[in-house]
This record gives C-alpha cells, sequence and structure tokens, in this order.
C-alpha cells in the first residue's frame, strides 16, 4: 500500500514561500510527475515527502498515519537522486545492500535480494565494480536498485534522467514504466521535462511559484488546460497566444474577433464575456497551410525540417514569437511570406486573468479511459 | 616534431629556459642548506674550518654517522622520543579532528562561523608567545617534565589548522550521499563511519602528514620549556648536546641531522601513497 495525502503543504525559507499550500492526494500504485519550470517548488516538494525538508505548515500523510515527524525509512519511502548519489567506495553489490544492511539484515537474506534486484536491473554483471567504471545508465540502474532493494512504499525520483544523453534518456524512460509496471508501486517522479511527464505520467501536477496549476491525466492537461501556463508548458514547441476581443457569448461558443477574422470557439460561455479583451491559444501542430476558419499571412524567420514535421517561427501580430508545425515537408521558405489558417474547434480561450474558458472537447473522444487505464 | 604535444603545453625555446632557470633558483634556495648540511657531516671535523673553504669535501668520509653515536650516547632515545611525541599527537589530533571537522562541514549551528574564526587567530599565536600561561597551566595539572607536556600543547596548536584543512576537505564531499543514507535509514554516526570517512581518507592522510611533521618541528620551545627530564627529551633539544663546552661538533650534528628526520621521511614517505585523487569518480553523475 502506498497511497499519500498531502495538506495544504506549505514551505518557507526564511522570508521566501516556496511552496504555497499544496493539497493533493495520490493514489496507491499510481505514477504522479510533478512538472514545472526551475524554481517551480517540485524538488522541495518532494524532499518534503522525502523527509529531507520539513513543511513549514501542513500535513503529509502516507497511508493514513500522519508522518511529518518520522524519519524518511520510517515513512516507508525511498529516493533516486538527480545526482545518483552512489557510494564510490563501495561495489555495486555494496551499493545496493547498503539500506539492507543499515537495517542488519542477515547476510543470507541480504545476498538473495540484492542479486534479485541486479537481476531485474540487469546488473548481475556489475555487482563486483565500482560506480566509477559504470556508464551512466548502469549508475542510474544501480541507484533504483538501491531504492527498490527495500520494498518500499513509495519511490521518490528527483529528476532522475537528466543527466543522460537523449537517446539513453528515452530507453530508461521505458524502463521506468516496465518497472513501475511490475512493481504496481506508488512512484512519484519530479522532472522539468514534458516529455517524461507526458509519457510516464498516470497523473501530472503542474506546479508554478509553489501553487498547483494543475492535476490531471497528461492528454487532460494537452487537450482541457486550465490556464494559460499549463496550455503554454505541455506542448512542444508552445502554444502560440493572439489578443482577441469577445463580440458575443451564446450557449454554441464565444464569439471573437483575432486577425480581423470574426470567429465562433466551442467554448463554454460565461456572462459579462462580451467586449472583453481574451487570449486566444492555438497550438503549432494545429496550424495548417492554405484554408481555415481563421486565415492569415506570416512570414517565416526560421524553418527547422526534422522530416517527421517542418516548424516554422515567424514573428505574428502578438509579442511572442509565433511558431507552427506542418507535417512532413512543407513548402516553406524563409522571408517568403505564406498563408496558414487553423480551426476554431482546436483553439482555446482564456480570459485576462489567464483562465481558461473549458473547451467542450469530449475527452471520450479520444479515449482516454483506454489510453490511459491506471 | 615527432612527439605532438597539446597547444596550450607548448613552449618557445626561450619559455623552456626560462622555466627551467626559475626552478633552478627555486631549488637552489630549498636545497642549498641541505646539501651544505650533508657535505659538512661527510668532512673531517680538524677541515672543517680550512682555509679556503671548499665545497666538495677532502678525505670524506662517514665516519661522523658512527661517531655520532659514541659522543651522544642517548641519541637513539632523543630520536625514539620525537618519533613518540608526534604519533601520540598525530593520534590525538586525528581523534579530535575527524569529527569537529565533519560538523564545521556539515551542521548550522550558532557560533559556528565565529568558532572558525577564532581558530584561524589561534594560529596568528604561535605556542612561544603563550609560554608562560602555558607553563603555569601545565604546573597546576602537575605534568610538568612528563611526555604528556610536551603532547598537549602539541596538539592543541595543531588542531585549529588541522580542522581547517579537513573541513575543506570535507565540504567537497557530495551533500547527496548523506541524503541517500539518511533517506535509508543510516545514523548520522553509521554515515560517518561507512560514507565519509572513507572518501575524506586522502584530507585525513594530508591532515596527519601535516600534523605529524608540525608535531616534529615544533617540539622544540615546549620540550626546552615543560621538561627538564633527560629520559624524555626530543631529537632538537637531543641535538643540542653535540654543542659541547669547548667547541661544536658540527659534522656530528649535522650527521645526527639527517639520522634524525629520516624515521619521519619515511613515515611521509609511507603515508603519502593513500593520496589517492579522484577516489570521488562515480559518485555523483
Amino acid at each position: 500500500m502506498g497511497q499519500l495525502h498531502l495538506n495544504k503543504v506549505t514551505k518557507s525559507f526564511g522570508e521566501i514561500d516556496v511552496i504555497n499550500g499544496v493539497t493533493l492526494d495520490v493514489k496507491d500504485g499510481e505514477f504522479v510527475v510533478f512538472v514545472g519550470p526551475s524554481g517551480c517548488g517540485k524538488s522541495t516538494l518532494l524532499r518534503i515527502i522525502a523527509g529531507l525538508e520539513d513543511a513549514t505548515e501542513g500535513g503529509i500523510v502516507i497511508d493514513g498515519v500522519k508522518v511529518n515527524d518520522l524519519a524518511p525509512v520510517k515513512r516507508g519511502i525511498a529516493m533516486v537522486f538527480q545526482s545518483y548519489a552512489l557510494y564510490p567506495h563501495m561495489s555495486v553489490f555494496e551499493n545496493i545492500a547498503f539500506p539492507l544492511r543499515v537495517e542488519k539484515m542477515p547476510e543470507a537474506d541480504l545476498k538473495k535480494k540484492v542479486e534479485s534486484v541486479a537481476a531485474v536491473l540487469k546488473l548481475d554483471q556489475r555487482l563486483q565494480q565500482r560506480p566509477g567504471s559504470l556508464s551512466g545508465g548502469q549508475r542510474q540502474r544501480v541507484a533504483i536498485g538501491r531504492a527498490i532493494v527495500r520494498e518500499p512504499k513509495i519511490f521518490l525520483f528527483d529528476e532522475p534522467l537528466s543527466n543522460l544523453d537523449a537517446a539513453l534518456r528515452a530507453d530508461m524512460r521505458i524502463e521506468l514504466t516496465k518497472l513501475h509496471h511490475d512493481l504496481a508501486a506508488t512512484m512519484i517522479y519530479v522532472t522539468h521535462d514534458q516529455i517524461e511527464a507526458m509519457t510516464m505520467a498516470d497523473r501530472i501536477v503542474v506546479l508554478n511559484g509553489g501553487y498547483i496549476s494543475q492535476v490531471g491525466k497528461p492528454l487532460e492537461l494537452y487537450h482541457k488546460p486550465q490556464n494559460k501556463f499549463v496550455a503554454s508548458f505541455i506542448g512542444n514547441p508552445k502554444m502560440n497566444f493572439l489578443p482577441a476581443t469577445c463580440i458575443a457569448a451564446k450557449p454554441e461558443g464565444v464569439t471573437v474577433v483575432c486577425e480581423g477574422q470574426t470567429v465562433t470557439i466551442p467554448v463554454e460561455p460565461r456572462d459579462g464575456l462580451t467586449g472583453e479583451k481574451l487570449t486566444l491559444g492555438i497550438r503549432p501542430e494545429h496550424i495548417t497551410l492554405g484554408a481555415g476558419d481563421v486565415k492569415f499571412d506570416i512570414v517565416p524567420s526560421v524553418v527547422e525540417r526534422l522530416g517527421v514535421n517542418t516548424i516554422v517561427y515567424a514573428s505574428a501580430s502578438g509579442d511572442a514569437p509565433f511558431s507552427a508545425a506542418f507535417a512532413g515537408a512543407a513548402a516553406v521558405t524563409v522571408d517568403t511570406p505564406a498563408t496558414i489558417s487553423f480551426n476554431a474547434a482546436d483553439c482555446h480561450l482564456f480570459d485576462d486573468k489567464g483562465e481558461a474558458l473549458e473547451r467542450r472537447t469530449d475527452l471520450h473522444e479520444i479515449d482516454l479511459e483506454a489510453l490511459n487505464a491506471v | 616534431m615527432s612527439k605532438q604535444t597539446a597547444m596550450i603545453n607548448r613552449y618557445k625555446w626561450y619559455e623552456v629556459i626560462s622555466i627551467y632557470a626559475a626552478i633552478a633558483v627555486f631549488l637552489f634556495f630549498v636545497l642549498a642548506p641541505f646539501v651544505e648540511g650533508f657535505l659538512v657531516s661527510l668532512k673531517p671535523l680538524s677541515r672543517l674550518f680550512s682555509s679556503p673553504y671548499r665545497f666538495w669535501p677532502e678525505h670524506g668520509s662517514f665516519d661522523a654517522y658512527f661517531t655520532m653515536w659514541d659522543s651522544v650516547p642517548n641519541f637513539g632515545l632523543y630520536v625514539f622520543n620525537s618519533i613518540f611525541i608526534s604519533t601520540v599527537v598525530t593520534v590525538v589530533v586525528l581523534i579530535l579532528v575527524v569529527p569537529a571537522a565533519y560538523a564545521f562541514a556539515r551542521f548550522e549551528f550558532s557560533g559556528r562561523g565565529p568558532l572558525l574564526a577564532a581558530f584561524l587567530a589561534v594560529n596568528m599565536f604561535s605556542g612561544a608567545v603563550l609560554l608562560i600561561p602555558l607553563f603555569r597551566l601545565m604546573r597546576s595539572l602537575g605534568i610538568l617534565n612528563t611526555y604528556a607536556a610536551m603532547i598537549v600543547p602539541g596538539a592543541a596548536f595543531l588542531i585549529p589548522t588541522a580542522i581547517w584543512l579537513l573541513r575543506t576537505y570535507m565540504m567537497r564531499i557530495p551533500k547527496e550521499l548523506e541524503e541517500a543514507a539518511y533517506v535509508d535509514g543510516a545514523t548520522r554516526l553509521y554515515t560517518l563511519r561507512r560514507i565519509i570517512l572513507p572518501l575524506a581518507m586522502p584530507g585525513i592522510t594530508v591532515v596527519a602528514i601535516t600534523t605529524f611533521i608540525g608535531a616534529y618541528a615544533q617540539q622544540f620551545i615546549y620540550a626546552l620549556t615543560f621538561n627538564s627530564k633527560t629520559e624524555f627529551m626530543p631529537l632538537p633539544i637531543g641535538l643540542f648536546a653535540y654543542f659541547g663546552r669547548q667547541e661544536v661538533i658540527w659534522n656530528e650534528l649535522m650527521a645526527a641531522s639527517f639520522v634524525g628526520i629520516a624515521p619521519a621521511l619515511i613515515v611521509i614517505f609511507f603515508l603519502q601513497r593513500y593520496l589517492v585523487s579522484g577516489l570521488t569518480a562515480g559518485a555523483v553523475k
């Protein structure tokens, strides 16, 4: 069992508030990813759960027991550090065996356990080597081995893949997902990499400035971001934001004027919207060349050809750079104006506070349950 | 060029010459007294002050290395005392400094900064300045004319430097290692024993060497003031025995000096093998 409940957890370092009241429930066996930009408090929150930092206020409850004053080992958690934190003077065997040595497990049991963990992580050939002679991926596996050998209730990962190169990171991502499936343990994973979050998480917690911006399944965050921050954080390249003015809010949607064109976007209307300045959000991958509901010209300044798609950067009427991703090899060249368009159904609308008007996308249409069965 | 060196290591011919010239000047200053001392130890006493002065000894021999034991029969004991005192000082300093340095490196406690500054300030006083208070202290404690009279102040004055040295070394050990051990349930002491001590070994060796050398070199002043018993005298006082009433037996004095520092050299030679760098490779990243 590994349920975690955070109840209005706050953390201040002197005058600076790092965590501003986080309330969160993590179910047993769930893979939850904390994601956010640097300094958003995600690592601090993880360290509070681990017991390496005290919460200034609020309760941390694991399996119904308040653990605020318990040492990490008593909380039933194990942690994998960003820097691996392997003991360089010990062999791989001793590194993995360390938590068992601490609890003075008999030698025979210890050996059996370490060897079974090593087999799971494909480290059985490396047990007598020192961490210094291992590759980055192997070191990472030793660090994970040290965490799973104790069979904790909850695993905590602090940006475990950020020191690996891109190819290895993709491999380890798959291995971690498999490991989560095999162990069926609760895992909490901190990363700044939205790809890691999207690919591994059952649920993503987006943190911004010590607040939870949104909690949801990966595709929920992608299709129904609750605010501009989540909308721009999830997705690569970032969502484009264009200024728009509301001229009508009717049951079928909100009608805005954007780039001089009138378009009705299918979002939940709200009273008092008419005349308001809004922000229209459109993801680069939803922009196409040619005709659509909203159509305008851009002058590409940079064109990136990735094979699978072509990414175009240009300056638009908004202050932020405008980007578009076209499938395959699109016929665009730098400094040659191109006509692009997008459809009203793909648009997001945000009010002046950055809060989203809920889109009428039915998440069942994209079969979320099948994609993300917990 | 047959052998390629990296650009950063390539020098013009005149640069090479000036580098070696500078090294030569430096080495001459450092080593000349030793060379001269060694040559003196080879010369017969009667030829020492012969005029004109000769650098290379005529009729040179190692006789002084044998006769020195007869002129000062207790010389062996003095060397033993020196080694004994230095060893005990080193052990005492290490026992006290390792936990202290760890605490200064890792724990936040009030007064840490001022304490460290105070340690540095203590180093500005040599023991000589404090001889009279120290003497009174030793007398009240009743340890005048014992080994302790030389060991206690010797250790006390070496501790501050040792703490600073080892603290700096321990601060370089990644904090995550301790956090990982803590998360795995290890106590502070267990972590110190199993993680910190093995990783700090090169630093501890440096501290051991500097302390041993320091103790070996500083004994003179304490031995002279706090001890009047011949059987406890260390090497520097023992060398004084070669200063006779009529004349100084220079060649034997020099021979004795070389014999006296030989044990220390051997100790250092063996300890320095443990100064392996890169022991923390693979810990983080």
